[in-house]
């Protein structure tokens, strides 16, 4: 593939890398793991780039490839690592809004998301970035009315997890 | 407000705190190896082919081949050779045809499914081969029932002394057994490579059927 179509995958990419970490967020709990998927998405994101067509918006086009490697095409490695420390720094909120309690709940619920599984954890993940309904049915390959009613039993769940 | 709407509010700012990778970072990852799951069924299907392939090979080399050349029954042994290669030949173009349907930008339910598509093409190339050897043995061990001097020999010195009986039960029981092993064996290599490399698909892909029923 030539020079300037590297480029102008680089350069899109690494401005809309948010995206991915977020991702890498939901499906890895530590630092290794969260790079290693962030590797795997970024390569398949590159091989799929020559049929990337400038009318989709390279981020919707990126989140769903982003999706199906952690979803499908990525081997997870067995390695488990102490996640405390990972957790507190991406959870972290700024000095001035400090607020303990805020934080701890957050914790909690990153910690009640990563219980979910791989299909619910990309339901969730479209729900946070305000995906709607239709688009989430269409990622999946589902009707738009199982979608809706998935998304209720995840929240059901959610709760508890979080209130034993 | 319930706890995906909190979390909603949190999920904006917490890309704040995400690691930066530079273009060089990026640039680098490029050229990192990719350990993707179809990648390994692609190194794998095309070891599988291949690994029957060889079988075949070594089959025609083998003394019981040579033999059955002295027996005259070309009629026999071509059809079954040009039928042993339309099966690789077919099976190969099918698993070819499913591997270019795989696409990251499927929608993960058709991506899940194309995946398991292309694996059961070989799998089912596998048990095409198990089938045929199985039907080959039948009839090579037919054909030298009927015409190998040396079996008929053996045979009727068993005859000569009434045990026709147990010289048929032997042989087909040591046939069987033979078989069995083998296929336990090509059983368990698939249970394994299942275990490694499929269960969390077929278990996500179960997830999502049992979604849209």
């Amino acid at each position: 593939m030539s020079a300037s179509l590297e480029k102008s995958f680089v350069n899109q990419l690494q401005e809309n890398q948010n995206l991915i970490h977020k991702i890498c967020r939901l499906y890895t709990n530590n630092e290794d793991a969260h790079k290693d998927l962030f590797q795997e998405i970024t390569i398949q994101l590159w091989k799929a780039f020559p049929q990337f067509r400038g009318d989709a918006k390279f981020t919707t086009w990126a989140y769903r490839v982003g999706l199906n490697t952690a979803i499908t095409l990525y081997r997870k490695k067995t390695r488990t690592v102490d996640t405390i420390e990972f957790d507190n720094k991406l959870h972290k909120i700024d000095q001035e809004e400090y607020n303990y309690e805020e934080e701890e709940h957050i914790k909690l619920l990153y910690q009640a998301v990563q219980q979910l599984n791989d299909i619910e954890k990309a339901l969730v993940f479209m729900y946070l970035e305000d995906k709607d309904y239709t688009e989430i049915a269409e990622t999946l390959g589902i009707s738009e009315v199982n979608a809706r009613v998935k998304m209720n039993r995840i929240k059901g769940k959610l709760k508890k997890i979080l209130n034993p | 407000m319930d706890e995906l709407d909190i979390l909603k509010q949190n999920w904006k700012r917490t890309a704040e705190n995400f690691p930066k990778f530079s273009e060089q970072d990026i640039y680098a990852m490029l050229h990192k190896k990719s350990s993707s799951i179809v990648k390994w069924i692609l190194i794998i299907s095309i070891l599988e082919f291949v690994f029957w392939l060889g079988i075949s090979f070594l089959m025609k080399d083998s003394q019981s081949t040579r033999q059955m050349e002295n027996l005259h029954v070309d009629y026999i042994t071509i059809p079954m050779t040009v039928i042993g290669y339309m099966i690789i030949i077919y099976f190969f173009c099918k698993f070819y045809i499913n591997y270019r349907k795989i696409t990251a930008t499927d929608n993960v339910k058709t991506l899940m499914a194309n995946i398991l598509n292309t694996r059961k093409t070989v799998n089912n190339y596998i048990i095409a081969n198990i089938a045929f050897i199985i039907v080959s043995c039948v009839v090579i061990f037919t054909i030298f029932f009927q015409r190998d001097p040396v079996l008929l020999d053996t045979l009727s010195k068993y005859e000569a002394n009434g045990d026709a009986s147990m010289f048929y039960l032997i042989y087909i029981a040591a046939a069987i057994i033979c078989m069995s092993i083998f296929i336990l064996i090509i059983w368990l290599f698939y249970k394994l490579i299942y275990g490694l490399l499929l269960k969390r698909l077929h278990r996500n892909y179960e997830e999502l059927k049992k979604l849209d029923f």
